[in-house]
Parts: C-alpha cells; sequence; structure tokens
C-alpha cells in the first residue's frame, strides 16, 4: 500500500479514537497487537488470507482481542482487516503512534526487551531516555525474545543496543 | 558316221548336216541384225540405266558404311576417351574423398581430444568446487549449529536475575552517557 494511504488510514483511525476520547488506550493496544501480528506468523497469515472471507476474519479478530481490549480498539482493527488492508496494520498503527505522540508533543521510544519491564523501570528508562534525547518519550515496550537479555531501544533514528543478541553476534562476527 | 565323214562331206551338197541354205543365212543374218540392233537400240540403255542405278546404290551403300564405320570409329574414340576420364575422373573421386575422410577423420579426433580434455578439466573444477562447497556448507552447518547451541546456553544462563541487571544495566550506562 501506499505512504499516502498508509498515512491516510492512519489519521483516519487517529481521528475516531480521539474523538471516542481514549486515544492512550486505544494507541497502546493497537501498538501491542501490530507487534504481536509482526511477531506471529500464524496470526498474519490467518489475518492477511484474502481466501478467509472479510467477516470472518472480523470474527477472528473479536475473538482474540475483544474481551480484553477496548471497543473502539476492537472496532478500528476490524476497520483495517475488513478493508483488506491488514498487511499494513503495523505501518498503519505505527504512524498512528507517532501521530498520537507529535500531537502530546512526545517522540516515540520503542523498546525491545527479552523479559517485561516493571512499570518503575519503564518510568525511570523513560526518563533516561527524556534526557538523553532532550525531547518528551512516548516509551512503548515490546517483549521480544529474539534479543535474548538487555534492552535495544529505538528514538527516530536513533538505536541505542545493549542487548545480548548483538553482543553475541558481534563475537560470532568476530569469530 | 564319224567325224571326218562328215567334215569330208561336200558343203555345197544341199541340204548339208551342218550348214544351213545361203537363203537362211541371209534372213537368219539380216534377222540376227535386226534384234542386235532392237537389243542395242532398246535394251542396252535400260540395262546401262539398271547397272548405273545398281552401282550408285552399292557405291552410296559403300558410302554410308564408310561413314557409319568412321562414326564408330569416333565414337569408339569417344568412348574409349571417355572412358579413360572416368577412370582418372572416379580416381580424383576418390582421392577427394580419402583426403575429406582423412580431413574429418583428424578433425573429429581432435576435437574429440580436445573434448576430453575439457570434460576433463570440468570434472576436475567440479570436484573441486563440490569439495570446496561441501566444506563450506559444512563450515556454515557448523556455524549455524555452534550459533543455536550458544543461544540456548546464553537463554538457559540468563535467569530472571541476570535479565534484571542487564535492564538496570542499560538504564545506568545510557544515564551515564548524556
Amino acid at each position: 500500500m501506499s505512504d499516502n494511504r498508509i498515512e491516510g488510514y492512519a489519521r483516519a483511525l487517529f481521528e475516531i479514537a480521539r474523538a471516542e476520547g481514549n486515544i492512550d488506550t486505544v494507541e497502546a493496544e493497537l501498538y501491542q497487537l501490530a507487534r504481536a501480528f509482526e511477531s506471529s506468523d500464524a496470526l498474519r497469515s490467518k489475518l492477511t488470507d484474502d481466501q478467509i472471507p472479510a467477516a470472518r476474519r472480523q470474527a477472528i479478530v473479536e475473538d482474540l482481542i475483544g474481551a480484553t481490549a477496548a471497543n473502539t480498539t476492537v472496532q478500528l482493527v476490524s476497520l483495517v482487516i475488513g478493508s483488506g488492508r491488514g498487511r499494513d496494520l503495523p505501518a498503519i498503527v505505527d504512524k498512528l503512534v507517532r501521530r498520537a505522540s507529535s500531537s502530546k508533543h512526545l517522540e516515540v521510544a520503542e523498546v525491545r526487551s527479552a523479559v517485561p519491564l516493571t512499570a518503575e523501570q519503564q518510568s525511570r528508562l523513560a526518563a533516561t531516555l527524556t534526557s538523553v534525547t532532550g525531547k518528551q518519550i512516548n516509551l512503548k515496550v515490546v517483549v521480544d525474545p529474539s534479543v535474548l537479555g538487555g534492552l535495544v531501544a529505538t528514538v527516530g533514528d536513533t538505536v541505542i543496543d545493549g542487548s545480548v543478541r548483538t553482543r553475541l553476534d558481534n563475537v560470532k562476527s568476530r569469530l | 558316221m564319224n567325224l571326218t565323214s562328215l567334215i569330208a562331206v561336200d558343203p555345197a551338197q544341199s541340204p548339208h548336216w551342218l550348214f544351213p541354205e545361203p537363203a537362211e543365212i541371209i534372213y537368219g543374218g539380216i534377222a540376227s541384225l535386226i534384234i542386235f540392233a532392237a537389243l542395242w537400240k532398246f535394251a542396252l540403255p535400260a540395262f546401262k540405266k539398271a547397272l548405273g542405278a545398281r552401282t550408285e546404290r552399292i557405291q552410296k551403300e559403300l558410302d554410308a558404311s564408310a561413314n557409319d564405320l568412321s562414326k564408330a570409329q569416333a565414337d569408339a574414340t569417344q568412348i574409349r576417351q571417355a572412358l579413360g576420364d572416368i577412370e582418372s575422373e572416379k580416381a580424383r573421386l576418390l582421392a577427394d574423398a580419402k583426403a575429406q575422410a582423412d580431413a574429418l577423420l583428424a578433425d573429429g579426433r581432435n576435437r574429440l581430444t580436445a573434448e576430453i580434455a575439457e570434460l576433463e578439466a570440468k570434472a576436475d573444477a567440479d570436484i573441486a568446487a563440490a569439495a570446496a562447497r561441501g566444506s563450506d556448507e559444512l563450515r556454515n552447518e557448523i556455524g549455524r549449529l555452534a550459533g543455536v547451541a550458544t543461544d540456548r546456553v546464553i537463554a538457559s544462563v540468563l535467569d530472571d536475575s541476570t535479565q534484571q541487571a542487564l535492564v538496570e544495566n542499560f538504564i545506568a550506562k545510557v544515564g551515564a552517557s548524556r
């Protein structure tokens, strides 16, 4: 899908969530769903399979997150999947998150960790990244076992990599 | 009566057994002359004409035979010459064919030798490449297995406290870098 179309979907979803008054919740839930969508081949293949009717794909979404996510989140994801734009869901959500952060003058910082971070760790990490980058941070933590240990923080174009995976890869390449 | 007695008979005696009467001789001579003249007048030209025609016909036949003979001799000469040409052409064709066959054979041998050499070189290169590829694949596989093993070992080593320590270390290092 073209950038303009992705941008259009992101803007539309953002405006709906903001109109519903729960942009923070929707943004956070969509972000987690987008990462799960990226990491799960089975989920991605189900939600992007054109042979499966749109209604069936939307039912899968509702079964998956209907009980835990906000109704607006479910409806927005269902809208994207039903319109056959499932493949672009992560890109749409990323643009929505950046747009939501920009509206609050925040910079999105994606942090990949092998284990979940506590709220206190997230708070300290956000403060640290704010002091390092000089920007207010909207922290998004993604649990990614492939990191093995440590963290990888991405703020805009800056990547701060303290993961065991990268150190291990460096050792392997040196060997 | 014997012959002597017959000759001894008087010719004037009539009728003589041998000599005719004078009138008979005259009339007979005149009739003979008339017949002879008629023959001279009428039969001789026809005879001469028939003889000439026959002579001419025989001459023509002789000429035709001579022509046929010379033509046959010419044909024979030509045939003999043609036979000679055929023999020489046959010999030349055989020589050409032999030369071409020799050239083809030599060319075929050369090409075969070159192809064998090329195939041998290619086989050697393939064997070397396969050996190198096998070695590379083995090395890559060992590397991959070592990577997987390393990941598993490290994942088993990284317990929760180590994970938390890594997180805290990251926050501290990033904070210290400002």
